[in-house]
């Protein structure tokens, strides 16, 4: 079970403005915290791979439940 | 049942952009999505996958050209009117328009297809905003940008707006010799650029939406050239656009029984049917819909947006961006380069405005952040 510190819902919201939003809010957290991020546009699932690999964050989970995409992401 | 000429030409058109659609449906083929990688991320690879695509293009429409298959003096876009400040003016406002509308005309085409009914709008309101100003009453505002400051290039002794017409005015070389040179340049630096990252060459997603749409694009102006060359039976010359085309689609679909179809509307319906296809077939096609009023206002605003500024800049992402830049128009570098700046401008805006300062602070913080000037208020 990962230790999810934050949570961001960027559900309904679609590209660019999911990544916007998980660059800010883990701009602003420790190294070692997770953020968890809860999605609805289907192209998240190829931008938070992009997004993790890039930066250097770590992708621990992308998953998809129905119409929800679910990611955590550690960051560096 | 023998179909007329246009039927044909059309009906190709449709299959042709049906592969395009499914294309750009898997592989999330999107210009507003590259830049966003690399403002957001610094990741050039979608980025270099649209000039991996614009590379092929240019190189399969040159060809046609220098072979004297086609003929781009009959394009739109190697007119010798430059109307250089609807090009600035329009690719600027589009870049805005499709950043805040989560995508371009062909992404929202695409999209649709997949279900997001956020597209529907966009479309619909972009399309109409489009014939609107080709011919209704924003054509005012168009003329009143256009008029004053265009520039006739035939006054200077070109005979297009071409980049090889240019050269050759310049150097004395005759326009093949130009445009097989800027072809090299162009088309070469192009690829080498997407090759050189090993995301692009080594993901068959990243090979098949640069070079497939590419080559569609390039075989674009050869179904419309070539294959639909006829002297008793004439088609206007043309590549792939998303933005008069959707004007010219929703006009087309309400006065049907009185209608001609066009290669513009085929492609635009091909497109929408090969993503539709596609997400059904993979699974992926959701139904996705506005999450409150100011979702909808930014797509209403973005739309409109898109709808003038496309037109005024005669032509979006892949119009100008892909198509203009095959058929090496000096007026598809300037739009192109107005699009971007104006897509990057809305995405540090928007990125700013989750500080939640209000609209003009961000807009103000963004105009000093790009200028390279340290902001007063630290």
């Amino acid at each position: 079970m990962t230790d999810t510190t934050k949570l961001l819902d960027a559900r309904k919201l679609n590209c660019p403005l999911p990544i916007l939003k998980a660059k800010k809010t883990i701009n602003g957290m420790q190294s070692g915290e997770t953020l968890k991020i809860l999605a609805t546009d289907p192209g998240s699932v190829r931008d938070f791979e992009a997004f993790a690999n890039q930066t250097g964050h770590k992708l621990l989970e992308s998953t998809a439940s129905g119409s929800e995409f679910h990611f955590v992401l550690e960051k560096s | 049942m023998e179909l007329e000429h246009v039927h044909k030409i059309a009906l190709i058109g449709f299959f042709g952009a049906t592969v395009f659609g499914a294309i750009a449906s898997r592989t999330q083929f999107c210009t507003m999505g590259a830049i966003s990688d690399w403002i957001n991320m610094g990741s050039l690879t979608r980025f270099r996958v649209w000039f991996l695509a614009m590379g092929f293009a240019l190189i399969v429409t040159q060809i046609l050209y220098l072979t004297g298959s086609i003929d781009l003096g009959e394009s739109i876009y190697h007119t010798t009117s430059f109307t250089w400040l609807g090009y600035i003016v329009g690719g600027l406002l589009f870049g805005i328009g499709m950043t805040i509308a989560s995508g371009c005309g062909q992404r929202t085409v695409v999209r649709l297809g997949g279900g997001n009914l956020k597209s529907l709008i966009v479309l619909l309101v972009m399309g109409l905003t489009a014939y609107m100003t080709l011919r209704g009453i924003l054509s005012i505002a168009r003329l009143s940008i256009n008029e004053p400051t265009t520039w006739q290039l035939s006054d200077a002794g070109l005979a297009s707006q071409g980049l090889h017409d240019i050269l050759s005015r310049l150097t004395g070389l005759s326009p093949s010799t130009g445009a097989i040179i800027l072809t090299a340049v162009i088309g070469g630096a192009a690829i080498v650029f997407a090759l050189l990252d090993r995301q692009v060459w080594s993901r068959i997603d990243n090979l098949l939406a640069g070079i497939g749409i590419g080559m569609l694009i390039g075989g674009a102006w050869y179904t419309t050239g070539v294959i639909g060359f006829d002297d008793f039976d004439p088609i206007q010359l043309e590549g792939v656009s998303f933005i008069s085309p959707v004007g010219n689609t929703i006009s087309y679909l309400m006065t049907f029984t009185g209608a001609t179809i066009n290669f513009g509307i085929a492609i635009v319906l091909g497109t929408l049917f090969g993503s539709f296809a596609y997400s059904l077939m993979t699974g992926n096609f959701r139904i996705e819909s506005f999450s409150d009023t100011s979702d909808l206002i930014n797509h209403v605003v973005g739309a409109v947006l898109m709808g003038f500024g496309g037109v005024l800049a005669l032509g979006c992402t892949i119009g100008q961006g892909i198509t203009g830049m095959s058929t090496l128009a000096l007026s598809s570098s300037l739009a192109l380069g107005s699009i971007i700046l104006g897509s990057v401008f809305t995405l540090k805006v928007q990125y700013n405005l989750l500080d939640d300062m209000g609209f003009w602070k961000a807009v103000r913080a963004t105009a000093i952040e790009m200028s390279g000037r340290k902001s007063s208020e630290g």
